[in-house]
C-alpha cells in the first residue's frame, strides 16, 4: 500500500507539473514579478505607518492566519475505482491513508510558513512580538493544521466518535480560541493548547484501522479537491478531464436568433451555444467582468484606468482561447460536411462579440467616472481599439496555430 | 452459512430506503436478488460490500460483522459493479496486477487463471490497451476477470448481463457454476428473469425497501399457485399487487 501511494503520488506530481509549465509562461511570469513587486513596495509603506497598539491588528492577524490554516488539503490521490479494487485491502488502507496525510502535512506546513513570512513584519509592528513569539505563532499555526488534517482523516472512517471529523470544530472553533489566546493572552500557552489539540488527535489515528472507511466521503472529496485545482489550471489552459455544467439559460436565446443556418456558420452556431451554455465559461467572463467594471468604478487617473481595461479586456480574451478545441473531440463536427476554413472566422467573430462588449462597458465606465479628464476617455476608445484588433485578429490565431501543433 | 443479512435498515441519507432486510445466501448457493428499479437492489449491495452502514439490524459474511474484523470481512469479497469502472490510467495488465496485489494473490497461479479467463472473454490481445477506451461491454469483462482472478468467498454481482454478448453471457454463468462447486457463495441482482430462472438456486423478491418473499422457484410457484408457472409471470404479479396496495 506504500508503494502504491508513492506510484501514485508520482503520477499527480508529473501531471501537477506539465499544468505548471503552462500555467508560469513567461507573460505570467513577468505580470506576476511586477505584481509581487508592487503588492511588496505597497506593503512596506504602509507598514511605516503603523505603530504598536493599534485595536484592529491582532484582529488582523487572527484573520489572516485563518485563512491560513484553511489552505492546504487532505490529498489522498483516491481515484473512484478504488472501492471495487481494493476493496479487500481495506484495512490496509490506513498506510496508504497515513503516508497521505504526512504528504499533505508537510505541503501544508510549507504554506504556513509563507504566509507567517509575509505576516512577521506586520506582527513586529504592530504587536511587537519577541521572536520567541513569532516562532511560538508559526508553531501553533503547523499545530493547528495538522489538527485541521487529522480532523479531514478522521472524515474518511465510519467512526463512533463523529465529532473527531468535524470540519466546522477543527476549522474554524478551535483555530480561532487558539489563535485569540497567543495574541490577547500568551503566545507560549496558545502553542501549547494547539500541540495538546494536535497530539490528541494523533495519537487516536491508529485506532481507524479497525473501523470501516467511508468510500463516498473519501473519493467525493478527492474529486473536490482536484475539482479545485483543475479550475485553477483551467484559467491558464484546457483540462481535459474538466467538464463543465451546462445550464439552459433560456432567457439568452435571442443571442442566437441572428445566427443564419449556414454552412459557414456551423461553428459560430456551436460556439455561441457552447460559451453562453457553459459554466466555467459564461461564469469566467460574467466574473471577470463584473470585477473589471467594479475596478474601474474606483479607480481614477489620467493612465491607469486605461491600463486596467487593457489588462481585463487581455485576460477575458485569454481565457476564452482553449474553447476553440472544445469541440474537437466531438465525433459530430468531423462527420459533419464543413470545412474548418470556417471555424477560426467563426472563433474570431465570437471572440470580437464578447471581447467588444466587455470594451463598451469599460469605456462607458471609464468615460463617465473620469468626465473632466478627455485624454483618458480617448485613449480608452483608441487603446481599446487597438487591442480588440491586435488580440483577435493577430495573436489568436498564432497562438491556436501553436497549441495545436502541441496536441 | 457465508453471507447473513439481519433487519438491515439503512439507505443514503437519513431516510430509509431499506426498512428490516432479511435474507441469507449459504455456501455454495446463488441467490438473485430481484426487484424493480428503485426497489432497494444496489441499496442492499452497498450495505454488503460496507459502502452505506447501516442505521439498524447488520450484515455478516461467515459470522463476521464489518465493524467486527474490516480486514477479514472485506478479504472474502469479490464485487462486480453495475457500471464498470476502470482506472483512465491503467493498462488492462496494470488491472490485473491491481487485483493480485490487492488479494495477496501468488503471482504465479493468478496469471495462470488470468491468461484462462482472458481467452474466455477475448481480451488475451488486449493486455496492454487501455480498459477506459473499451466499449462497455468490454469492460464488463474485464470487472468480471478480475472478480474471478480472486479466491473470494462471496461474490457479489450487480446486474451483470446487460452490455455483454450472449456469448460472454454464458461463459459467465459457467464461471459461476464452477465457482459453486467449489463452494463459494454468489449474490446476484439482475432484471434478466428468465436466465435467473434457469441459474439461480433461490431468489429474494425486493419490493419497496422490504424482502417481498423469498424461496426456490418451486416453493414461489406453490406460495403464489394462481401467478403462473414462471418467475417472470410470478414476479410480475407481485409487483403489480404491490403497487396497488
Amino acid at each position: 500500500m506504500k508503494n502504491l501511494f508513492k506510484k501514485r503520488l508520482g503520477a499527480h506530481l508529473t501531471e501537477l507539473m506539465k499544468y505548471l509549465r503552462l500555467v508560469f509562461n513567461d507573460y505570467f511570469v513577468l505580470a506576476l514579478v511586477f505584481m509581487i513587486g508592487g503588492l511588496g513596495y505597497y506593503y512596506s509603506n504602509a507598514l511605516k505607518g503603523l505603530t504598536t497598539g493599534l485595536w484592529w491588528a491582532p484582529l488582523l492577524i487572527i484573520g489572516v492566519l485563518l485563512i491560513s490554516v484553511q489552505t492546504g488539503r487532505l490529498a489522498t490521490l483516491i481515484e473512484a475505482p478504488d472501492y471495487v479494487f481494493l476493496l479487500p485491502k481495506e484495512a490496509a488502507l490506513i498506510n496508504y491513508l497515513r503516508r497521505a496525510f504526512w504528504y499533505s502535512t508537510i505541503l501544508a506546513s510549507l504554506i504556513q510558513v509563507l504566509f507567517w513570512i509575509v505576516l512577521m513584519p506586520f506582527v513586529q509592528r504592530t504587536v511587537a512580538a519577541t521572536t520567541a513569539q513569532l516562532f511560538a505563532l508559526l508553531a501553533t499555526v503547523i499545530f493547528l493544521k495538522i489538527a485541521w488534517l487529522n480532523a479531514d482523516f478522521a472524515r474518511k472512517y465510519h467512526l463512533s466518535q463523529k465529532w473527531l471529523g468535524n470540519r466546522w470544530l477543527f476549522r474554524l472553533v478551535v483555530p480561532v480560541i487558539i489563535l485569540a489566546v497567543c495574541l490577547y493572552g500568551n503566545y507560549f500557552l496558545g502553542a501549547g493548547l494547539a500541540a495538546i489539540v494536535m497530539l490528541g488527535g494523533l495519537a487516536v489515528q491508529h485506532t481507524w484501522q479497525k473501523r470501516s472507511v467511508d468510500w463516498q466521503i473519501l473519493i467525493a472529496d478527492e474529486n473536490s479537491r482536484m475539482h479545485s485545482i483543475y479550475q485553477f489550471f483551467n484559467l491558464f489552459t484546457d483540462v481535459p478531464s474538466l467538464s463543465g455544467a451546462v445550464r439552459r439559460r433560456r432567457y439568452l436565446d435571442w443571442l442566437f436568433h441572428g445566427i443564419k443556418l449556414l454552412p459557414a456558420n456551423t461553428y459560430l452556431y456551436l460556439y455561441a451555444h457552447g460559451i453562453v451554455r457553459d459554466n466555467e465559461m459564461s461564469g469566467l467572463y460574467a466574473r471577470l467582468t463584473v470585477i473589471g467594471t467594479l475596478l474601474l468604478v474606483f479607480v481614477k487617473g489620467t493612465f491607469l484606468p486605461i491600463v486596467l481595461s487593457l489588462l481585463f479586456i487581455y485576460l477575458i480574451g485569454f481565457q476564452m482561447i482553449p474553447f476553440y478545441f472544445h469541440y474537437d473531440d466531438n465525433a459530430f463536427v468531423h462527420i459533419y460536411p464543413v470545412t474548418t476554413d470556417f471555424q477560426m472566422k467563426n472563433f474570431q467573430r465570437v471572440l470580437l462579440l464578447m471581447m467588444g462588449t466587455v470594451a463598451v462597458i469599460f469605456a462607458i465606465t471609464v468615460t463617465i467616472v473620469n468626465l473632466t479628464t478627455p485624454t483618458t476617455i480617448i485613449g480608452v476608445v483608441l487603446c481599446e481599439l487597438v487591442e480588440l484588433w491586435g488580440f483577435i485578429f493577430m495573436y489568436v490565431p498564432k497562438r491556436i496555430k501553436k497549441s495545436e501543433f502541441v496536441r | 452459512m457465508t453471507l447473513q443479512v439481519s433487519n438491515l435498515v439503512g439507505g443514503y441519507s437519513q431516510v430509509p430506503v431499506l426498512k428490516d432486510v432479511t435474507f441469507d445466501v449459504k455456501d455454495g448457493e446463488l441467490v438473485g436478488l430481484i426487484g424493480l428499479n428503485g426497489a432497494g437492489k444496489s441499496t442492499t449491495i452497498n450495505h454488503i460490500i460496507g459502502l452505506l452502514t447501516p442505521f439498524k439490524g447488520n450484515v455478516k459474511i461467515n459470522g463476521v460483522a464489518i465493524n467486527d474484523d474490516v480486514k477479514k470481512y472485506k478479504e472474502q469479497i469479490a464485487y462486480i459493479p453495475e457500471q464498470p469502472i476502470v482506472y483512465k490510467e491503467l493498462t488492462l495488465k496494470e488491472h490485473l496486477e491491481m487485483t493480485m496485489l490487492a488479494y495477496n494473490l501468488d503471482q504465479q497461479a493468478a496469471w495462470k487463471r488470468a491468461d484462462k479467463l482472458l481467452k474466455i472473454f477475448r481480451l488475451d490481445n488486449k493486455l496492454n490497451w487501455f480498459p477506459d477506451n473499451f466499449s462497455k461491454g468490454m469492460r464488463q469483462k474485464v470487472m468480471i476477470v478480475c472478480a474471478f482472478l480472486t479466491n473470494a468467498k462471496l461474490f457479489i454481482i450487480d446486474e451483470p448481463f446487460l452490455g455483454l454478448d450472449p456469448l460472454a453471457v454464458n461463459d459467465l454463468l459457467n464461471l459461476i457454476s464452477e465457482r459453486k462447486k467449489q463452494g463459494a457463495s454468489i449474490l446476484m441482482s439482475t432484471h434478466v428473469l428468465d436466465t435467473a430462472q434457469r441459474y439461480c438456486d433461490r431468489f429474494v423478491l425486493l419490493h419497496d425497501g422490504k424482502v417481498r418473499t423469498e424461496g426456490t422457484l418451486a416453493q414461489l410457484q406453490a406460495l403464489f399457485p394462481e401467478a403462473g408457472e414462471s418467475l417472470n409471470d410470478i414476479y410480475l404479479t407481485l409487483a403489480r399487487e404491490g403497487d396497488a396496495s
